[in-house]
């Protein structure tokens, strides 16, 4: 029951340093703040892990130490430290809306993750609901802010969503299983990193809206 | 005698080998493009050989399970290795002639031409991981490395529109197949939940013997969220946005590749969870939301065709719209649906490959995709120019090409199932894509030919594999050869989820197959 208690806690502190990453004003201190999630989101794998009597969420912890905590945010950090576009920096919504969106979406998926009838501990519920709107939220990301640098975190907040759901509904899963998502969500950073470093070179923008060179 | 275990490694090895060895080709300086060159066509020679090889043995012994469960080949999937196969062998020997231009023109540096071979043979690795994979998270994993493995190709040219496009491509196609996989953990924390062995839930096979025992409200939901997400990489409308850029963007040997194969490998993943989620909630539910889906990508990249200027983003709509209509014969459902729907994965396969070269062969001579500005191809490249237009008029659907077979096929599924106003309306877009097809051929064709273009065809690596296929395309649509009718018949039964042995009514081929009584074959898996 106390473990529950730290998990759904734990998860719903990830949604606040969610909220910091999108906030934040430069990328390199959105990392740290990500860095900062990923640590929760392994402390919810050892505490799961104990809960659930789950002994292969002990090694996913690991692996996603060295992948979230440390690679991912060093990685990003090296790629995006020489970038930089004011012009960028701003977003569709206000930081005042951006938190009251984060409270609709809570609401919303626990409506959904309500009546929902899944193998999963009730008292963990909570959880589960901050996984999918941490996943939303992300998603919000992507859509609202105009830096592509930010849409980049989006993409790791909806990475770290999904993995969560996946340690509460698949951990009985393989390691190799999580090993090969973990590979993924590495390269699709390292692929967007440099993806996004020669469009800064190339256009001199990191601005999405200045991206419409293609249309119909 | 192999082992299948082994077999299968080493089809999977063969293109991931290739692909270390042409990035490593980098290192060798001077020799570099001569090498790589010629590890690059041992490469797609080998990986045809063996995937053909591959698809023979399912062929003969029926379904192959290896590696303890986590690779599985049956009917179905050996239908979409064989196009990889062979579209990867196609399109590889067409880059050897695209890129030798591209690196004489000073359009790419030999540095990049590595890794573009680098690239294309990771690329065709994780397309095989998608082909082959029985675990179902790993299924999602290699679809989302296909997407990180082609983001290097489209954007290879670095310019800002192809960069534009790449960004647009990883972004959508990451957001998209992320819904992917919460449809796959709730598929298998259902199953996992009651399935004697939860550790069998990771597998598709096993997952299929407990189809009937998953929440039906779960699956409704597992559904919804499965067709959104590979739905986006298969380039179904609304998720298409990246698709057209995509295909217009990347080096066109690329373009073939992502629409010849990389849609279809989407397609498979949603046609496993189809079959499965079928076998739950009856074919209602899934093939009204096909239908849905499948004909709104018909009816507006039909309009799209009429209109464009580029060649390419012509093509490229051209591909939402197939993929549409293979949805559409998948929802209309039963034998002749299905088949009709694996017949034109197949042949939109072929078809697509060959106009995405015929279109690059424009652009290397013209310089440009505009339709309204390359002109008089008939003066200046006369041959490629009748393969071309072949090959458009083929996908019209102009008879007696293989497209208005299976086509045909459709329309008469439809009509068979009661849908007439469908069918009607179907068929008055598919007008409306020939007439596209029709104004863009005609434009290139004829006319004058600007005065800076010279005359004279680019060499034969570009031209032969289009008359190859073009070739092909003629025999799928007069005499399709027994082995190929039998494989398609055998994974219409997979996804109809017929037990082995049961007796199921004998297919029925308009033409172009002789009859046999198909329900007197054994059925895969029943042999070995």
């Amino acid at each position: 029951m106390t473990g529950s208690l730290i998990v759904n806690n734990l998860a719903g502190l990830m949604m606040v340093t969610s909220l910091l990453v999108i906030g934040a004003k430069r990328p390199v201190a959105s990392c740290w703040l990500y860095a900062l999630q990923s640590l929760l989101l392994v402390l919810i794998f050892l505490t799961l892990g104990q809960t659930l009597g789950a002994h292969q969420l002990s090694l996913w912890a690991i692996s996603a130490f060295i992948t979230k905590v440390v690679l991912v945010p060093v990685i990003m950090a090296y790629a995006f430290r020489k970038m930089d576009d004011p012009s960028a920096n701003g977003s569709l919504i206000g930081p005042v809306m951006l938190m009251l969106a984060a409270a609709v979406i809570v609401l919303l998926c626990w409506f959904v993750v309500e009546p929902v009838q899944v193998p999963l501990l009730a008292s963990l519920k909570p959880a589960l609901a901050v996984s999918l709107g941490h996943f939303m939220l992300g998603l919000l990301c992507i859509v609202t802010q105009r830096n592509i640098l930010k849409q980049v975190f989006g993409y790791c907040l909806m990475e770290n969503g999904s993995h969560l759901t996946l340690a509460l509904l698949a951990n009985r899963a393989p390691e190799l299983v999580e090993i090969g998502i973990a590979t993924d969500a590495i390269f699709a950073v390292i692929v967007m990193a440099v993806l996004a470093r020669k469009i800064y070179r190339t256009l001199n923008t990191l601005n999405v809206e200045q991206l419409t060179a293609l249309k119909g | 005698m192999m082992s299948n275990t082994t077999m299968l490694f080493l089809l999977l090895l063969t293109p991931l080998a290739f692909s270390l060895l042409t990035f490593a080709c980098r290192l060798l300086g001077n020799a570099a493009r001569a090498c790589v060159t010629l590890l690059h066509f041992i490469g797609i020679m080998l990986l045809l050989v063996v995937s053909l090889w591959v698809v023979m043995q399912v062929y003969q012994q029926g379904d192959i399970l290896a590696a303890g469960r986590w690779l599985h080949l049956d009917s179905l999937s050996a239908l979409f290795l064989a196009i990889l196969g062979i579209i990867g062998c196609l399109t590889g020997l067409y880059s050897i002639g695209y890129m030798r231009h591209e690196v004489d023109e000073g359009e790419i540096s030999v540095a990049t031409l590595c890794h573009y071979y680098g690239f294309f043979h990771l690329f065709l690795f994780t397309m095989l991981l998608v082909i082959t994979s029985n675990n179902l998270i790993l299924m999602w994993a290699a679809i989302e490395a296909t997407t990180l493995s082609s983001a290097f190709l489209v954007g290879l040219y670095g310019q800002s529109s192809s960069l534009e496009a790449a960004w647009k491509y990883i972004i959508i196609c990451t957001v998209g197949v992320a819904f992917g996989l919460f449809g796959t953990i709730l598929v298998y924390a259902n199953a996992a939940s009651f399935m004697p062995d939860p550790n069998d839930a990771i597998f598709w096979t096993e997952v299929l013997k407990h189809a009937t025992q998953l929440d039906p409200m779960l699956m409704h939901l597992a559904f919804v969220f499965i067709l959104i997400g590979f739905g986006t990489k298969t380039g179904l409308f609304p998720m298409h946005a990246w698709l057209p850029d995509a295909h217009s963007e990347a080096p066109s040997p690329t373009s073939a590749l992502l629409s010849a194969v990389l849609l279809n490998c989407a397609l498979l993943i949603i046609i496993r969870y189809y079959i499965i989620i079928s076998t739950t909630l009856g074919h209602d539910f899934t093939g009204t939301l096909l239908m849905v889906f499948g004909f709104l990508s018909v009816a507006v990249a039909a309009f799209f065709i009429l209109v464009q200027r580029d060649i390419k983003r012509l093509l490229a709509y051209s591909s939402v719209e197939n993929m549409g209509l293979i949805a559409v014969a998948i929802g209309i459902g039963g034998p002749l649906g299905i088949l009709a729907a694996l017949l034109h994965t197949l042949n939109h396969s072929l078809a697509k490959t060959l106009l995405f070269c015929g279109s690059g062969n424009v652009l290397l001579k013209y310089g440009t995709r505009d339709i309204t500005v390359a002109k008089g191809m008939l003066k200046c490249m006369p041959f490629s120019a009748v393969l071309l237009a072949g090959g458009a008029l083929a996908l019209g659907g102009m008879p007696p090409f293989n497209i208005f077979l299976s086509e045909f096929m459709t329309v008469t599924a439809g009509l068979a199932a009661g849908h007439i106003t469908l069918t009607i309306v179907l068929l008055l877009l598919l007008t409306v894509v020939l007439a596209g097809l029709v104004r863009m051929v005609a434009s290139v064709l004829f006319g004058a030919k600007p005065e800076e273009v010279n005359k004279g065809e680019l060499g034969i690596l570009t031209t032969l594999p289009m008359l190859i296929l073009l070739v092909l395309m003629l025999v799928m649509g007069t005499h399709i050869p027994q082995p190929v009718s039998r494989l398609l018949e055998n994974a219409v039964h997979i996804v109809m989820n017929n037990k082995p042995g049961t007796h199921a009514q004998p297919l029925s081929w308009p033409w172009a197959v002789q009859n046999h009584s198909s329900a007197a074959e054994p059925q895969a898996g029943e042999v070995k």
